[in-house]
């Protein structure tokens, strides 16, 4: 009876959560994604992955529903995130979490506050419940000694700590992270590391994290896109993108400052700008 | 010229679009089932848009009173009609200074901070943080606001009204001399209570509802850097003063119009 059980599970993880199907996205003149389509399975970790301004956040902002692709779908759990109606988004966003970068903390409420805030909500738990939750998601992030802070009194690693425990108050079952490592001092980003890794083993999360820390990223993911121009550019596990051979994603995944990617702005001739033929600028 | 034309009309429909966008905006935040979660956001809101407005309202309606009823006397005495006095200042504040300059200093005050409290929560990314928690901010941080805006500045123009006539006393009375008795009985046998005190009313809600209208509206809809959210600030306050003095003419055209 276990076995069964514990084989539906496998069949439960391996299903996908997230579905993302030849989206395409364009702002202004400037093309975003020309037709992306990603999979991102359930109760893993997905990183998705690629050089700064690809579109990476914009991404998770689509899979959120904030913005709408001009064409493809988008589907959570089987349901088209852009298909449905406004009330029906913020329902479904009750099962989701997002870290954002900046921590986005409400900064008229102190730390308690702003994690209790997803709770008071969208629950009607007595104020001793709300409580226990509180603290029990404080603990699990170690600021339980900060809850009567500001977000103003914070340091930037303690403010994505307290975001991260008011993305999981309602315990979701996608939690989407943007850039949860960027501008981390080294103690504030194994943290994180650490609580994102136990955070999914314990709980059993979906998570997709958008980063270009490769190794602080890899070390924790289960399957890797890299996006570039638009476009996946590679997809696979850790182990394979590391010896992956195509030169372009070698060069990120490796950290290479020239290569296909190029290092320069697209610019006219050097010596010619020099010399003072391209105009007063 | 073709290319004029053509920035002439891409401005209109630049224009006509933000009217929508601003028009639908309102429907979202306005309309909806109240709560008690609600009006405790509505209460805090009250306070900061309202009582926190009071200073600088009262402290504008006793000088306009006063100023009213020192320039009122200069001239209605060379008549010998300085018992008019009271009358004067009533129906002055009533009809007109009482609501607009209240909106005017409710836009300075209230709506410009407004704006800049909605957008740097926009800049700081709390709003869609807010979104994706399952919480809508048009209903959640928009909708207090709105209401909170609409109810207080009516009863800041009545504060306004009261103390400007107060204001007109202490100069005109205790000052200048008129008779105490002739102020007050020619406003009481004057100032007719629908014409002139609910038409005073009316205009004050469709100021209050336009100037937090603005104030929201450009709060939210800026573009979250700070140089958008000093540009927004900037246009509450135009924006609103402009809406406000168009508006009072047509509205005293449409009430006051046919007295003449």
């Amino acid at each position: 009876m276990f076995d069964n059980i514990s084989k539906d599970d496998e069949a439960m993880t391996d299903s996908a959560f997230v579905e993302v199907e030849s989206v395409h996205f364009s702002r202004g003149e400037m093309e975003i994604f020309r037709g992306v389509d990603l999979t991102i399975p359930r109760g893993r970790i997905t990183a998705i992955m690629g050089p700064s301004g690809t579109g990476k956040t914009t991404l998770l902002k689509m899979i959120g529903g904030q913005l709408t692709p001009d064409a493809g779908h988008v589907r959570i759990d089987g349901q088209d995130v852009h298909a449905l109606s406004r009330k029906a988004l913020f329902v479904l966003r009750r099962r989701m979490g997002m870290l954002f970068q900046s921590g986005a903390l409400f900064s008229d409420l102190d730390v308690y506050e702003n994690v209790a805030f997803p709770l008071r909500v969208h629950t009607d738990l007595p104020e001793v419940m709300i409580r226990d939750v509180v603290l029990m998601k404080l603990q699990a992030v170690g600021l339980r000694g900060a809850r009567e802070l500001k977000p103003s009194e914070l340091s930037g690693g303690m403010a994505r700590r307290v975001a991260l425990a008011r993305a999981i108050a309602l315990d979701p079952e996608l939690i989407l992270y943007d850039e949860p490592f960027a501008g981390q001092d080294p103690i504030s980003m194994g943290v994180l590391i650490q609580l994102i890794k136990r955070l999914n083993e314990a709980l059993g999360l979906t998570a997709v994290i958008v980063s270009h820390d490769i190794k602080e990223t890899l070390s924790i993911a289960d399957y890797v896109y890299v996006i570039a121009d638009g476009q996946v550019m590679a997809h696979g596990t850790p182990a394979s993108l590391d010896t992956d051979r195509d030169p372009r994603v070698s060069q990120f995944m490796h950290g290479e400052p020239d290569g296909p990617v190029p290092f320069h702005y697209p610019a006219m001739d050097f010596h010619a700008d020099i010399l003072g033929s391209g105009g007063p600028r | 010229m073709i290319e004029r034309i053509r920035h002439l009309g891409q401005q209109g429909c630049a224009l006509l679009e933000a009217l929508g966008r601003a028009g639908i905006f309102l429907g979202q935040s306005a309309l909806g089932v109240p709560s008690r979660e609600g009006f405790h956001l509505w209460l805090r809101q009250m306070h900061f848009v309202g009582v926190m407005s009071l200073a600088i309202v009262l402290v504008s309606g006793l000088f306009i009173g006063m100023v009213l009823a020192l320039q009122g006397y200069t001239i209605l005495v060379d008549f010998g009609a300085e018992q008019a006095l009271g009358q004067m200042v009533a129906l002055s504040l009533l009809r007109e200074l009482g609501p607009v300059v209240s909106a005017l200093l409710f836009a300075g005050r209230a709506g410009s901070a407004l704006t800049a409290e909605i957008g740097l929560m926009k800049a700081t990314e709390q709003l869609t943080s807010m979104e994706m928690i399952g919480v809508d901010p048009l209903r959640r941080v928009v909708a207090p606001r709105l209401w909170a805006g609409f109810v207080a500045l009516p009863l800041l123009t009545i504060g306004f009204s009261v103390v400007g006539v107060w204001g007109g006393q202490l100069v005109g009375v205790e000052w200048l001399g008129v008779f105490e008795g002739s102020y007050w009985s020619n406003m009481q046998s004057s100032v007719a209570f629908v014409a002139d005190v609910g038409n005073g009313l009316i205009k004050s809600l469709v100021f209050a509802l336009v100037v937090t209208w603005i104030a929201v509206f450009q709060g939210y809809d800026l573009i979250p850097t700070s140089e958008g959210i000093s540009r927004a600030t900037t246009r509450t306050v135009v924006y609103s003063s402009l809406a406000v003095l168009g508006l009072d003419f047509v509205l005293t055209a449409l009430m006051f119009g046919e007295l003449s």
